[in-house]
């Protein structure tokens, strides 16, 4: 019986000291993703590169000697399932930070007990709502108003179009967005004559652009990503309004080459630098943005090859290697002790922008990363307008 | 007060949509007079209509009309594989109605699916068949692919009511409608009918598919709203004819065209939830369904 008992025990030390080669020498992030419902698209860009930056690390040897580990959940894109799936990575994966994607929701409904468990985020959303949420949490995306403001701009300095109309859907971003560009317009000297909505499965839009053109503007301003800007594209095209510029939203590269297609230079929408220069990284000027270009361009062109959209990708990669870079500098993976060590990582030149994250500043893009894009006739993104033109 | 051209442009843009709804409507219709089914994927057959027609045309470059009916007998057969891996075994052993109907919600989420580890989740697009529109009166615009919606359209219609009322298996279609015990003691091949109920029913989402995607695009999800707004428009026209399915999505899509104009795009569906509501409450067969039986 004693020896059974010995046997067993034995038995129990091996196969322990077997499986957590895991446990013990790894360091586990989580990751919260939309991988299936309406955050699909953008979350499952964020979840590649977040490997690819995994890989990148292990390649080196991790962290504190430890490799990263990865480990990420389908929040089905609904706040109730990431409620779930947050509390399962922190109870059973035990991880020792989130790096989530952009379903803002499912991010703001976990924020109150993953603050409690002091676990930092580091997030593809806007930040939660709550200051001492706002302590444990850092937002990776551009704020709005950038997005706005880069098609404000070119309009102001490149073309005589003064009238311009909103086309935007009904989404809580969406109309954020809205806000920001009927407040801003006066700012850039634009008048809004025609403010128009429409919603996401929508097959036809002539008749909201067929007001904004009656209106008088010289432009449509569209609030809203996803496949609609091909079904707006194709009206404008219907009815003839080959003079009525379209500034859509950011989007996925297949998306704005679809668009693109339809249109030609009559459809310009915001980008930054990294969703252009995939297929050229010597368009970007600057050495030091080139070179964390080139390092994530790289092994995202080995994987995926060139077709891959590289916005989403190139900000989660750029989160998790500054991650990695202040769990080294706080020499442990407490959470405190990382999120203190994060806040004082300093002005970091990204392959997906410029952070600069602080003990104040939780939104890391200070500076508009967006520059106006359009589609070549052999279906490229390239630049029209980067702000020193 | 919207402008009598923003009026007459959305008359025109509905009735373009209408058509559409129509042909998806029709689709509706002969599967459901032939087995009493509601076939929830009929919007996928819009679906793969259109990724198919890309498929040839854009990567493959076949010319239109092989691109077309390839995709058409493509979707056609998928439709028959339908039938008979999914519908016919419940058939036989007598699932209940709602049964089958939760099968064809089902099929199209697993068609989807397919579609996605297949083609992918990027939308699609290819140009109009005919280009250089659109064609303008004053400032009205008619797009040319507007005109080939309506001759397609009428054609379609045109052709199966010479097959229901022309040919024996139509009318071997139109008998199991009315009576299916009947018409299997008559020595019709019931099981045969309902195979080709979604063949026909599928190709025309098929033709439905090919003629919409160059106005607007393509992409696994399209079938969802599609395949709800077909299945309005048959229970406006009244799941009856093929004309009254044709004329319940055009009457839908110059409602929702014209509620846009009127009331914002916010209210387009709450203005056609509404229409559809009335239309049961006072005619609670359809449309002209209705009218057919008080004439």
């Amino acid at each position: 019986m004693g020896l059974w008992k010995a046997s067993i025990l034995a038995t129990l030390v091996a196969l322990t000291s077997g499986l957590p080669a895991s446990a013990q020498d790894t360091i586990t992030i989580g990751s919260s993703l939309g991988l299936t419902g309406y955050g699909s698209l953008t979350d499952g860009h964020w979840r590649d590169g977040l490997e690819l930056a995994i890989e990148a690390v292990n390649a080196k040897g991790g962290v504190l000697g430890k490799k990263l580990r990865l480990v990420y959940e389908d929040n089905k894109s609904t706040p109730q399932q990431a409620v779930v799936v947050y509390r399962k990575m922190m109870s059973e994966d035990k991880v020792v930070a989130f790096d989530s994607g952009c379903i803002s929701a499912g991010n703001f409904a976990a924020a109150s007990f993953v603050t409690k468990a002091k676990l930092p985020m580091f997030l593809c959303s806007i930040l939660p709502r709550l200051p001492e949420e706002q302590k444990w949490a850092f937002s990776f995306l551009p704020p709005p108003k950038f997005e706005v403001d880069a098609r404000y701009e070119y309009l102001k300095n490149k073309t005589n179009i003064r009238k311009i109309g909103i086309l935007g859907d009904p989404s809580p971003y969406g109309m954020l967005m809205r806000n920001i560009a009927l407040e801003d317009a006066k700012s850039f000297g634009l008048e809004i004559v025609a403010n128009e909505s429409y919603q996401q499965d929508d097959s036809d839009f002539s008749v909201q652009i067929g007001r904004i053109n009656a209106a008088g503007a010289g432009a449509i301003i569209m609030i809203g990503q996803g496949n609609a800007v091909i079904t707006v594209a194709n009206n404008l095209r219907q009815l003839g309004l080959n003079k009525l510029l379209l500034l859509g939203s950011i989007n996925e590269r297949e998306i704005l080459i679809e668009a693109g297609k339809v249109l030609g230079e009559q459809y310009l929408f915001p980008a930054p630098m990294i969703q252009v220069a995939i297929d050229d990284v010597n368009m970007i000027a600057d050495p030091k943005a080139r070179a964390a270009a080139e390092a994530f361009l790289t092994p995202l062109k080995a994987k995926f090859g060139g077709k891959m959209d590289s916005a989403q990708a190139s900000r989660a990669w750029d989160s998790l290697l500054m991650l990695a870079k202040a769990i080294e500098a706080a020499k442990t993976t407490e959470g405190t002790a990382v999120r203190d060590a994060f806040e004082k990582l300093g002005p970091y030149v990204g392959a997906g922008a410029t952070y600069e994250f602080s003990e104040t500043q939780h939104i890391g893009i200070t500076k508009n990363p967006y520059l106006i894009a359009h589609v070549t006739k052999d279906g490229k993104l390239a630049i029209k307008y980067d702000g020193r033109q | 007060m919207p402008s009598s051209v923003e009026l007459i442009q959305s008359l025109v843009n509905g009735v373009g949509i209408g058509l559409v709804y129509g042909l998806i409507a029709i689709g509706f219709c002969v599967i459901y007079n032939a087995s009493g089914i509601v076939n929830f994927a009929q919007g996928v057959f819009v679906m793969l209509g259109g990724m198919f027609a890309y498929s040839f045309l854009v990567q493959i470059k076949l010319p239109l009309a092989v691109a077309a009916a390839i995709s058409i007998a493509l979707v056609a057969a998928i439709g028959v594989l339908v039938q008979i891996l999914v519908i016919r075994p419940m058939w036989q052993r007598k699932a209940p109605m709602f049964a089958i109907i939760l099968a064809t919600l089902a099929v199209q989420l697993l068609i989807e699916q397919i579609i996605i580890l297949t083609f992918g989740d990027q939308p699609r697009t290819y140009p109009e068949f005919t280009g250089g529109g659109p064609l303008k009166i004053g400032d009205i615009a008619i797009d040319y692919q507007l005109f080939w919606i309506l001759s397609c359209g009428a054609l379609m219609v045109g052709l199966l009511t010479l097959f229901f009322n022309k040919t024996r298996i139509g009318r071997a279609l139109r008998a199991c409608s009315q009576n299916r015990e009947a018409a299997a003691l008559l020595g019709i091949p019931v099981g045969g009918m309902l195979m080709l109920s979604f063949a026909l029913s599928a190709a025309l989402g098929a033709v439905a598919g090919i003629l919409i995607t160059p106005t607007q695009y393509t992409s696994y999800s399209v079938g969802g709203p599609f395949g709800v707004n077909g299945f309005i428009a048959a229970i406006i026209g009244g799941f009856g004819s093929a004309p009254a399915a044709l004329a319940g999505g055009i009457l839908l899509g110059v409602v929702q065209s014209a509620a846009i104009v009127l009331f914002g795009a916010g209210y387009k569906n709450v203005i056609a939830l509404t229409v559809l509501l009335i239309v049961l409450l006072f005619f609670p067969r359809g449309l002209f369904g209705g009218l057919a039986k008080r004439a």
